[in-house]
């Protein structure tokens, strides 16, 4: 950062201890299915959307691994696609919904009065309504698709994220060293981004590891009704549904992308338990 | 005392409350020349750090502050907007709070800090704040300010954090330093070395400090004048000297006695508290705040305003009963400073 000619003995940066098996078997989860996601084009077998009459139905072998659907797809490799679509929009929604809410959140409750009354009230109200509902009646105003459902999660997404800083920043507020920042005459925006934001940021980031595995879920869902991702692109979501009629005689359809959704699932919460158990051991010391 | 005090407080008032029901600074009026140290010292709840946040018109939430005069360095505090008073709290007073603990961002290691104060009260580069907080830690006495540089709080010690937070206060020059009951949180022995650092850096800058406190022994060994406080009230004001050979308020003289000192060690006397309870504020109590509690009261306090008299040279008090008739107690010394663990436990916020 700086040139200064002053010779500074580094020490180590705080690292999070990676000793707990959660966050272990969590990163190794998740990092193996986002790698396959991302190297999708240069692993998958064959091309996701190439129909092969001749080879539908196919069970699990050996030149393909996860099956053909009915009109003979290679379902590895619509799996590994559908993966590359899901964990990106459910990356962004995700983040895209923290980090308005966390600004709305610390700004309301940093000035209070009635731009935190209305937050308060907008938040409380979108929270109050059942969370699928809601996205659904903006998926009806925006129409069917991806675009649709990201920009209706990110909607009712960001009220919990603002409730939480919201609160936190309430107790963080009156701590010393915010008026500290005060008496040495920091501006709003450098007291709530600089010296709020970094305080309070950690148990946002914690649910968000929660808020994934929902939002992939909802994703999913909304695919499986025919909402989200649009034939012929896959998705999890929208494999599961083609699978469904022939589940009889072809479970392989629907079942395995189902397990690679619950592992994906799994993975996350799985590190937001490691993060959690590390940031109360990192306390406890 | 120069002939224009860097700062002059006027009828300051600061109440809480409906309609202002609660009010805890009264018509405190307060003067501190160029270079000249002032202590406030009082119970809890007397008023002393509302007053010395109205140099920088920090008042509490639903707190609601008047005066009819504040003036720093010939300028009215009292008519800056938002962006002069953010100039004035940045580069005209440093604030040294009570409590070192919380008193720095947790997540930001601490040469961050101070080089942060640096570049956005002072407008240095980077690398020239980094330097200039280098040489800030190496002066309010850290070992190895390199390596403490990269420090995150929680790895300090009270009396360190309090070091930095004085680092801090000091980064950008202020001409005067509100300390805030800076010792309050530290032992006996950090606290003496806290109080040199100050007054080092008050010879060496020729800044003014206006010091909070409610150990008359810290007062005694670093200020100039003291003002005493009791009930948001300025009962006695002087020379440090002055008011501790020749108290002229019941509530000073109290104050002092109730101090043990070492010649008093073995003689086994009884050292006499101050019967009752400090007011509350809520209620209105007519005429002299320390009526209940005074030994010497008389009809005529109840019925009294509290105004300060002269009394001495620079010295006035607010007890027209008792004014002049105090002659000095005993072989006029100063309290050495002190620091009970019944003084500390009292202060808890």
């Amino acid at each position: 950062m700086t040139s200064a000619p002053v010779k500074v003995n580094q020490r180590k940066r705080p690292r999070l201890k990676v000793d707990n098996w959660e966050l272990t078997i969590g990163l190794t989860i998740v990092g193996a299915i986002c790698l396959a996601a991302v190297l999708a084009p240069l692993i998958a077998p064959y091309n996701p959307n190439q129909v092969n009459i001749l080879q539908a139905l196919q069970g699990p072998s050996l030149s393909h691994w996860f099956g053909t659907d009915f009109v003979g797809r290679d379902l590895l490799s619509r799996t590994l696609y559908g993966l590359r679509v899901d964990i990106f929009v459910v990356a962004l929604i995700t983040y895209a919904g923290l980090c308005v809410g966390v600004v709305v959140g610390t700004v309301a409750g940093y000035f209070g009065g009635w731009f935190d009354a209305i937050v308060g009230r907008v938040s409380d109200t979108v929270i109050s309504f059942p969370f699928i509902v809601l996205v659904l009646a903006v998926v009806a105003i925006v129409g069917p698709g991806l675009k649709g459902v990201a920009i209706g999660i990110v909607i009712v997404g960001w009220a919990l994220y603002a409730r939480l800083a919201r609160s936190e920043m309430l107790t963080m507020r009156e701590q010393p060293f915010m008026l500290a920042t005060k008496a040495l005459g920091y501006s709003n925006a450098r007291a709530i981004f600089r010296h709020a934001l970094p305080n309070l940021i950690r148990s946002s980031l914690v649910y968000s590891t929660v808020d994934v595995v929902v939002n992939m879920l909802v994703l999913a869902g909304l695919s499986y009704l025919g909402l989200g991702q649009q034939a012929p692109g896959a998705d999890l979501g929208s494999i599961i549904a083609g699978g469904q009629s022939y589940l009889l005689n072809a479970w392989w359809i629907s079942t395995i992308p189902g397990v690679v959704l619950v592992l994906f699932g799994l993975g996350v919460s799985m590190i937001g338990d490691g993060v959690t158990k590390g940031e109360l051991s990192m306390v406890s010391l | 005392m120069s002939a224009t005090p860097l700062l002059r407080i006027e009828k300051l008032r600061v109440s809480f409350g409906k309609d202002d029901s609660v009010v805890a600074v009264s018509d405190v009026s307060l003067e501190i020349g160029a270079g000249e140290t002032l202590g406030l010292v009082g119970e809890s709840g007397s008023g002393k750090s509302l007053s010395c946040r109205s140099v920088i018109r920090m008042t509490p939430p639903g707190g609601q502050m008047s005066a009819s005069e504040i003036n720093f360095d010939g300028k009215d505090v009292l008519s800056f907007n938002k962006r002069q008073l953010r100039e004035h709290r940045a580069h005209n007073v440093g604030m040294i709070f009570q409590d070192p603990f919380s008193c720095l961002d947790p997540t930001k290691r601490v040469g961050e800090q101070i080089s942060e104060t640096l570049r956005v009260n002072a407008g240095l580069t980077s690398a020239r704040a980094r330097e200039q907080a280098l040489k800030l830690l190496a002066d309010v006495d850290i070992d190895q300010p390199e390596r403490r540089y990269l420090g995150f709080p929680h790895e300090m010690s009270g009396g360190m954090r309090q070091r930095v937070m004085i680092a801090i206060a000091v980064a950008s020059k202020p001409k005067l330093l509100v300390a805030d009951e800076p010792t309050t949180a530290l032992d006996v022995t950090t606290q003496a070395q806290i109080l040199g650092l100050l007054q080092r850096l008050r010879e060496e800058t020729g800044m003014s400090v206006l010091l909070v406190s409610h150990d008359f022994g810290v007062i005694a060994q670093v200020c100039d004048r003291v003002a005493v406080m009791y009930g948001g009230y300025v009962v006695e004001v002087g020379a440090v000297a002055d008011v501790c050979a020749r108290p002229q308020h019941p509530y000073t003289r109290a104050l002092l006695s109730s101090i043990p000192s070492l010649e008093s060690a073995g003689n086994r006397v009884r050292r006499v508290g101050i019967p009752g309870q400090p007011p509350n504020l809520g209620e209105i109590i007519a005429g002299c705040p320390f009526v209940r509690r005074c030994s010497f009261v008389q009809e005529s306090c109840s019925t009294m305003d509290v105004t300060l008299e002269t009394v001495g040279p620079g010295h006035q008090s607010a007890c027209p009963v008792m004014a002049n008739r105090f002659v000095a107690v005993g072989p006029s010394k100063l309290p050495a400073p002190s620091s009970s663990a019944d003084e500390a436990s009292e202060e808890t916020p």
